[in-house]
């Protein structure tokens, strides 16, 4: 090894030698005057910039930056006053008051009233767009005057600031940049950046927006770039030509926790990913055979192998850093439990369909250690790995004995369960039905004191987890890594990336 | 059909005047060979979108599938109609420059693809450039010391070299001059016009990842081709006539063993400008690397097809000017 580096260092010299390339000086590099630009990599290029059409993350990253909502997650994804200043909910908890901001202004001069909140909810309802099911229990928005819309609800809906506020997917838009069609490659908004330049497959670039409603950035912009490749954007980030990034190779994160010249954010995130076992196909529908193969799997080697460690194995959807969080245990990894239990559903061994899919690469490498787990137990995994369109046309028909996935994106307790194990719900591909967790997801939906909601949850969740419904694998982490002159950025874990309050070397 | 006609033409029976010259008939029957590799071409990019498993549509979609927008892309992209109507109609369309939209965010594939070309040409001529310098020194002098410690010295690096993935050499460059030395960027891209200090600076990594790779490749190949230059009759008649050594290596050896020379840089020309999708990525290089990579994964089966397309022309036109040159250089050629 030792000997090739040195060939290749020879090589090296004598090509510099060749093509006279003075590379004798170090360079400037990084960004300087008053008005520093924060240059971000980020993984990959969005696939358009409207953020109610694109489903992409890399667009997202970009979006948060520029388009406020009614309300936003703080920190601990409580939901706060961002466009609404504030909000009242009417006795009978159907009618919601949210009184707007004055003086705000789009990126265009525009003033922001009343009207621009109906247009953007109307038109992801009217137009069924890709997060209208947010909108499901919402009979009808109207603005009262120019700074007060009334939200209806069909019934007291508790999550309904998660739903308008938990990503800027729910953002609001302006008409007339929608009716021209340049909001996919020039989007404005109220938020704390504007759009200045879009040069398709290398960078994006914002500017401050002066007349913030939140204050003037301190930062004069942002330019994204795109670096999928993990090891150029850690070289980039390290030596100063990018100050911020994501684009982290996972088994890299321990020796950059290390190195002075980073600083790396981790937190857990709210993301979960998990094993369904198809209960419409025996011996699946036996709750001791779900639970067998629950007791089988390792879920730590699991861990390991996809993310060098940096998830957090779990037994239930909601991590431990969440307010709803619910202490469960159960499932510690134990043969002699499984087999006990197996023998006693009358299990004699055989093979089962797990279904994964090669466009997340993390279900195919658990799919291996879950395979080497159930073998002792006479089970015989067949791992199937197609595309991700071909996985959820599986998923939705059914043909499969057991698939791997993930729920991203999950902000309140609704998210993380009622679509999922609800005998009704939309993702509910397992066929999973119990009368009572039906009953505990129905009560905790509209249920508006909060100790009274969590303590419903809590419920349906174990008696979930129990029936192994779901079995959970993991929270994985939300890994980032940025310049350490740079303050006031913190990585959050529903991973939206919020450079309003940053500046360089306070 | 095609070589009938071009063996009347060989006749000379019924050759416009203009083409009687040798030269001139070569290029047009290379043109005419062309035309048919494209035509060829164009079938295979065409079938692209029939022969993946699957329904390119449902699988462009994703999770954005729904009945109606399915419905919506199917008939935007024409896959709805007959199969001998969309090929007549691709057909057409390929050849007045309009190669569709993209699955992805419905902006031209043509415009696309333009977009991307420069930087890749960038890349590609000054790898190439890097690659020459490096083969023709190191492959003449290999030659020339053969069984010497230089020799020796020259085969075990350029193994190496072609040994060596570019992507890997693109790393190694990278943890090198980025991380440790801190001399050059890692990454991005400045046109040329822009920036040419920029520009250089930043082509010059992703540029001798490639032309390293290209280098090795090119240095085995000039050192067979001094060697087996050495070897013939001529050279022997003029170290006979007691010509100086020096004479005798650089009229006689070099400058015949360098036209085979022009086929392999143009054969590695074609090869950088259609290959360097891995160094692109990594280089985070916005050129049709990049897109190809890009559009695989999102599964963009137009911008797959449209750059693909592209990848085979510059193929065809960069082997064009290389036949042409060279049947311009060796006057052998045209009669074969």
């Amino acid at each position: 090894m030792r000997r090739r580096t040195a060939l290749v260092g020879a090589s090296l010299a004598g090509v510099l030698a060749v093509t006279g390339c003075s590379t004798g000086q170090s360079v400037d590099v990084g960004a300087d005057g008053s008005d520093e630009i924060l240059t971000a990599a980020i993984a990959g290029e969005p696939d358009q910039l409207d953020p109610h059409k694109t489903t992409s993350y890399f667009s997202f990253e970009v979006l948060e930056n520029i388009y406020d909502t009614l309300v936003e997650p703080d920190e601990n994804l409580e939901m706060q006053p961002a466009l609404a200043e504030s909000w009242e909910l009417s006795d009978d908890q159907l009618t919601w008051t949210f009184t707007l901001r004055e003086g705000v202004t789009f990126h265009d001069g525009s003033d922001f009233t009343a009207d621009d909140v109906v247009y953007s909810y109307d038109r992801i309802i009217d137009e069924e767009l890709s997060n209208a099911w947010k909108f499901s229990a919402v009979e009808s928005v109207e603005a009262v005057d120019d700074y007060t819309v009334d939200i209806t609800v069909t019934q007291p809906t508790p999550n309904l600031l998660s739903s308008i506020g938990g990503f800027k997917g729910m953002a609001i838009v302006e008409k007339e940049n929608v009716e021209s069609g340049d909001i996919t490659t020039d989007p404005i908004g109220t938020g704390p950046f504007s759009m200045e330049e879009y040069t398709s497959g290398d960078h994006i670039t914002l500017a401050a927006n002066p007349d913030y409603w939140g204050g003037a950035p301190e930062i004069g912009g942002i330019e994204f770039q795109f670096i999928s490749e993990g090891s150029t954007a850690i070289a980039a980030l390290k030596s100063g030509e990018v100050d911020w990034t994501d684009s982290i190779p996972t088994q890299q994160v321990e020796s950059l926790s290390g190195d002075e010249a980073v600083t790396m954010g981790q937190s857990p995130s709210n993301d979960y990913w998990y094993l369904a076992l198809n209960e419409d196909r025996e011996p699946w529908n036996d709750v001791r055979v779900r639970q067998a193969i629950a007791y089988a799997i390792d879920r730590d080697a699991i861990v390991q192998a996809t993310s060098y460690g940096t998830a957090t194995a779990n037994q239930l959807a909601i991590p431990e850093e969440s307010v709803w969080y619910t202490e469960y245990d159960t499932y510690s990894t134990d043969l002699d439990e499984a087999q006990a239990l197996l023998d006693e559903a009358g299990f004699e061994g055989g093979t089962l369909d797990l279904l994964v899919t090669s466009d997340y690469p993390e279900t195919v490498t658990a799919a291996q250690i879950i395979a080497d787990n159930l073998e002792p137990l006479g089970i015989t995994v067949e791992i199937r790995t197609p595309d991700f369109a071909t996985w959820l046309d599986e998923q939705n028909t059914g043909n499969f004995d057991m698939l791997m996935m993930g729920w991203l994106g999950n902000i309140d307790p609704d998210d993380f369960y009622y679509s999922q194990h609800h005998t009704d719900g939309g993702s509910n591909a397992q066929g999973y039905s119990n009368p009572e967790v039906d009953e505990l997801l129905d009560a905790a939906r509209v249920e508006t004191d909060q100790d009274a909601r969590k303590d419903l949850y809590a419920q349906a969740a174990t008696i979930i987890a129990d029936e192994a419904s779901y079995i959970y694998l993991y929270n994985p982490s939300v890994i980032q890594a940025w310049n350490p002159e740079l303050s006031g950025y913190e990585a959050r874990s529903d991973r939206a990336i919020r450079f309003r309050d940053v500046s360089f070397g306070g | 059909m095609t070589t009938t006609d071009t063996r009347r033409r060989e006749d000379g029976t019924r050759m416009p005047s203009f083409l009687t010259s040798p030269t001139l008939r070569f290029v047009a029957r290379r043109l005419l060979y062309s035309a048919v590799v494209l035509f060829g071409v164009i079938i295979v990019v065409f079938s692209i979108v029939h022969l993946v498993p699957g329904d390119p549509v449902r699988i462009a979609l994703g999770t954005r599938y729904t009945p109606e927008a399915y419905e919506a892309l199917r008939a935007a992209s024409g896959l709805d109609r007959p199969l001998w109507e969309q090929f007549f109609s691709y057909l057409g369309n390929a050849v007045t420059g309009n190669l569709g939209v993209s699955f992805r965010n419905g902006d031209p594939v043509t415009v696309a693809l333009l977009e991307r070309l420069p930087a890749t040409v960038s890349l590609a001529v000054v790898g190439l450039v890097i690659a020459l310098l490096i083969s023709v020194p190191a492959g003449i002098w290999s030659a020339l010391h053969e069984g010497k410690l230089s020799d020796g010295i020259v085969r075990v690096v350029s193994q190496f070299g072609v040994s060596v993935p570019d992507f890997w050499m693109g790393m190694l460059l990278i943890t090198l001059f980025s991380s440790v030395l801190g001399w050059l960027p890692s990454s991005g891209y400045v046109p040329l016009s822009e920036d040419p200090v920029q520009w250089l600076r930043r082509v010059i990594l992703p540029a001798l990842a490639v032309g390293l790779v290209a280098g090795a490749i090119m240095t085995r190949y000039i050192r067979s081709a001094v060697l087996e230059v050495a070897a013939q009759g001529y050279v022997r008649t003029a170290r006979s006539k007691g010509l100086a050594p020096r004479i005798v290596t650089f009229r006689h050896i070099v400058k015949n063993a360098l036209i085979p020379v022009l086929t392999i840089a143009g054969i590695q020309l074609a090869t950088i400008l259609g290959g360097v999708i891995v160094v692109e990525v990594v280089f985070a290089w916005p050129g049709l690397g990049r897109l190809v990579y890009d559009a695989v994964s999102a599964r963009d089966y137009p911008l797959i097809q449209g750059s693909v397309l592209l990848i085979a022309v510059m193929f065809l036109v960069v082997n064009l000017v290389v036949d042409v040159l060279y049947a311009l250089i060796d006057p052998r050629i045209r009669l074969s």
